[in-house]
């Protein structure tokens, strides 16, 4: 289970003068189920990649804070982490060593022995179905090849939950309905809280049992397919999303000039 | 639904963090070891060119006591004078008659000796006791030329002293009355010495491939780690930062401390390529030099490590850290200059100074001195200084290299 409550992140870009604060994350809050998948939905600079390196503990958060199966994850990253599988935006494998490699190194990493790590290895490629991809360099792997191994890597030490941010950026129909596959298995066949971040409707629609809609830092709704199109009054889900994330824009931003100037 | 555990428990304190160092260390060794390219143009850039260098040194030597053997003089006008040539040839010195062209040829370097230009009336203004002007020609443009002007200097001086002997003879003044006292040279310096002044750039050579040797495997695990993005799921490991930090510097101080290895050995070998004996002679590197080498190269290893690692981990590319490092690079290579341009030789505060200190110590390796224990202490802790707070500092950025 991961619990994110009133997140607050702002960052400052450029020095002296030119410098402004950009508030990444202003007020996120969701609750994230066992055995269910939630998406983060939000268009691009919504805050999505931020709060999920908050909850990977990468970023502390200024205000708020994020909970992974209870532990607070800027308080003791370290058990947190121990109970998170991550695979981030930049799929980040290493070229010159082959995907076994790849998944052992993060599963030593993890405290695992050696030989557990290697079982867990050829035990998850059986899953995702890239057993022949074992023993190749990863360089010169396709995005799709490298999702899985990256994914593999972020589930080496079997991790309740399983943040993912993108996962289906790049891939083509193929790759997306394995993932698709692969982490609707996870849900039910182990129970896994899946969070993952997209900006792609479909996506949602297909695979989440809850959607978070983010937009300007902030959670705009959340609830099941269903629940969100009944409040926005729409059949299509993208309508619905357009409305939700970008109807009330104008009294958005009035809000979030009124709290600007609020603060000292 | 079974919900799963975690298999795999995060083992805190010491033990766990020294465990994930050594693995993020086998990985990173593993990774740069696998960089075959880039391997074998440090290895045949470093680790070669030394031992080039000092073939090269020693086949312009012997070149040089080659002519000094052959025992030629060239001289513009051999018929001008008859009993200077005479004199020459009693001193068992071949005289040649200079080609026509022999002002063009020393400006291009393409004659190896200085020419004697006699006058045609030399005979008979000797005859008639004025001295006849002698003109030596080199060019100071020209190495191969100028290193012969004294040579052939001194041997006119000789004819010089003969004929005023001679002189003197005649007029019952005894050849003791000229010579108030005897001149003999004696040189101080050790074989040893003499060819550490050869030798002097060896450490230069060894200096640079250790630092080549760094340079890519710490731009490798740091920059190139960022330019991959394979930082920030690295740092989504419950592995602490300091563990992670040192297992990078683990990998890449043992591939620059094997550079400075098999550079140092390479001189080993090296040495029997050098044809002249008498530089042979007078470059010595032992398995002592060899051994003194690595005991002050092997922590500079470290630290230049380290000081890489933290000029690359602010570089979000590749390429943007090589410009960075560029500047330490620099440094390094200008360093065994202070040594060569202060006028007052080696200076107690040089053994403060990394890379500096390791160049004078070398260098006292080379001339046969002992290098003291304090020293071999000071430049270990200076280096070890250097290393921790380089890495203190890629520790501090790691987090926020991860995804800025």
């Amino acid at each position: 289970m991961i619990e994110v409550a009133a997140l607050r992140k702002r960052f400052v870009q450029g020095r002296g003068r030119k410098a402004r604060t950009v508030d990444a994350v202003a007020g996120v809050d969701w609750l994230a189920r066992d055995g269910a998948i939630t998406g983060l939905l939000g268009p691009n600079g919504a805050g999505k990649t931020t709060t999920l390196r908050i909850v990977a503990g990468l970023i502390e958060p200024d205000a708020g804070a994020a909970r992974v199966d209870g532990i607070e994850v800027a308080r003791d990253p370290r058990a947190a982490l121990a109970r998170t599988g991550v695979l981030s935006d930049a799929r980040g494998l290493y070229p010159r060593l082959s995907a076994r490699e790849n998944i052992v190194y993060y599963g030593r990493l993890h405290g695992m022995s050696a030989d557990a790590a290697a079982a867990r290895a050829e035990a998850l490629a059986a899953m995702l179905d890239m057993a022949p991809l074992l023993d190749r360099r990863t360089e010169g792997f396709s995005q799709g090849e490298r999702m899985k191994t990256a994914l593999a890597r972020a589930l080496v030490h079997d991790p309740p939950n399983l943040i993912l941010d993108e996962p289906t950026n790049g891939l083509d129909v193929l790759a997306t309905r394995a993932l698709r596959d692969a982490l609707r298995r996870l849900r039910d066949e182990q129970g896994k809280c899946i969070v993952f971040s997209t900006h792609i409707m479909q996506e949602v629609e297909r695979l989440c049992d809850e959607v978070v809609v983010v937009a300007h830092g902030r959670t705009v709704a959340c609830g099941s397919v269903q629940a969100l199109n009944a409040r926005a009054g729409q059949a299509d889900f993208e309508e619905s999303f357009v409305a939700l994330a970008f109807g009330d824009r104008a009294g958005e931003r009035g809000q979030g000039a009124a709290q600007h100037g609020g603060r000292p | 639904m079974t919900r799963g555990t975690p298999s795999a428990v995060p083992r805190r304190g010491a033990h766990g963090a020294l465990r994930q160092t050594w693995t993020v260390l086998g990985k990173e060794l593993l990774d740069a070891l696998r960089d075959r390219r880039t391997l074998v143009m440090v290895l045949l850039s470093s680790v070669a060119i030394g031992p080039l260098v000092l073939v090269l040194i020693s086949a312009l030597i012997s070149g040089i006591e080659q002519r000094a053997e052959a025992r030629e003089l060239m001289l513009a006008g051999v018929g001008h004078a008859p009993t200077l040539v005479n004199h020459l040839q009693r001193q068992t010195y071949a005289v040649r008659e200079a080609p026509a062209d022999w002002e063009q040829q020393l400006q291009h370097s393409k004659l190896a000796d200085p020419v004697v230009v006699i006058p045609p009336d030399f005979e008979a203004r000797l005859a008639r006791g004025e001295a006849p002007e002698v003109e030596v020609v080199g060019s100071s443009a020209n190495q191969r030329a100028s290193s012969g002007m004294r040579r052939v200097v001194a041997l006119l001086e000789g004819y010089n002293r003969e004929q005023a002997m001679l002189r003197l003879a005649v007029r019952g003044v005894s050849p003791a009355a000229l010579q108030a006292m005897q001149v003999h040279e004696r040189d101080l310096a050790s074989p040893a010495a003499r060819a550490a002044q050869i030798a002097g750039m060896v450490p230069f050579f060894v200096l640079m491939a250790v630092l080549y040797g760094a340079l890519n495997a710490a731009l490798d695990t740091t920059a190139g780690e960022r330019e991959r993005g394979s930082l920030e799921p690295l740092l989504a490991n419950p592995a602490s930062r300091a563990a992670v930090v040192w297992g990078k510097w683990g990998a890449v101080a043992s591939v620059a401390m094997l550079i400075a290895i098999l550079s140092c050995l390479s001189f080993l070998p090296g040495q029997w390529l050098l044809k002249s004996e008498t530089l042979a002679a007078l470059f010595q590197f032992g398995w002592r030099e060899a051994a003194g080498f690595l005991a002050v190269l092997l922590p500079l290893a470290g630290a230049l490590a380290a000081l890489l690692m933290a000029v690359a981990i602010r570089s979000k590319t590749f390429k943007e850290a090589q410009a960075n490092a560029t500047v330490v690079v620099l440094a390094v290579s200008m360093t065994p200059l202070i040594t060569l341009l202060s006028q007052e030789g080696e200076q107690a505060w040089h053994l403060w100074v990394p890379a500096l200190a390791q160049v004078a110590l070398m260098r006292r390796v080379l001339q046969g001195q002992a290098i003291g224990g304090f020293d071999i202490a000071l430049t270990l802790a200076t280096c070890a200084v250097l290393t921790v707070l380089g890495l203190a500092y890629v520790a501090r950025q790691l987090r926020a290299a991860a995804w800025r």
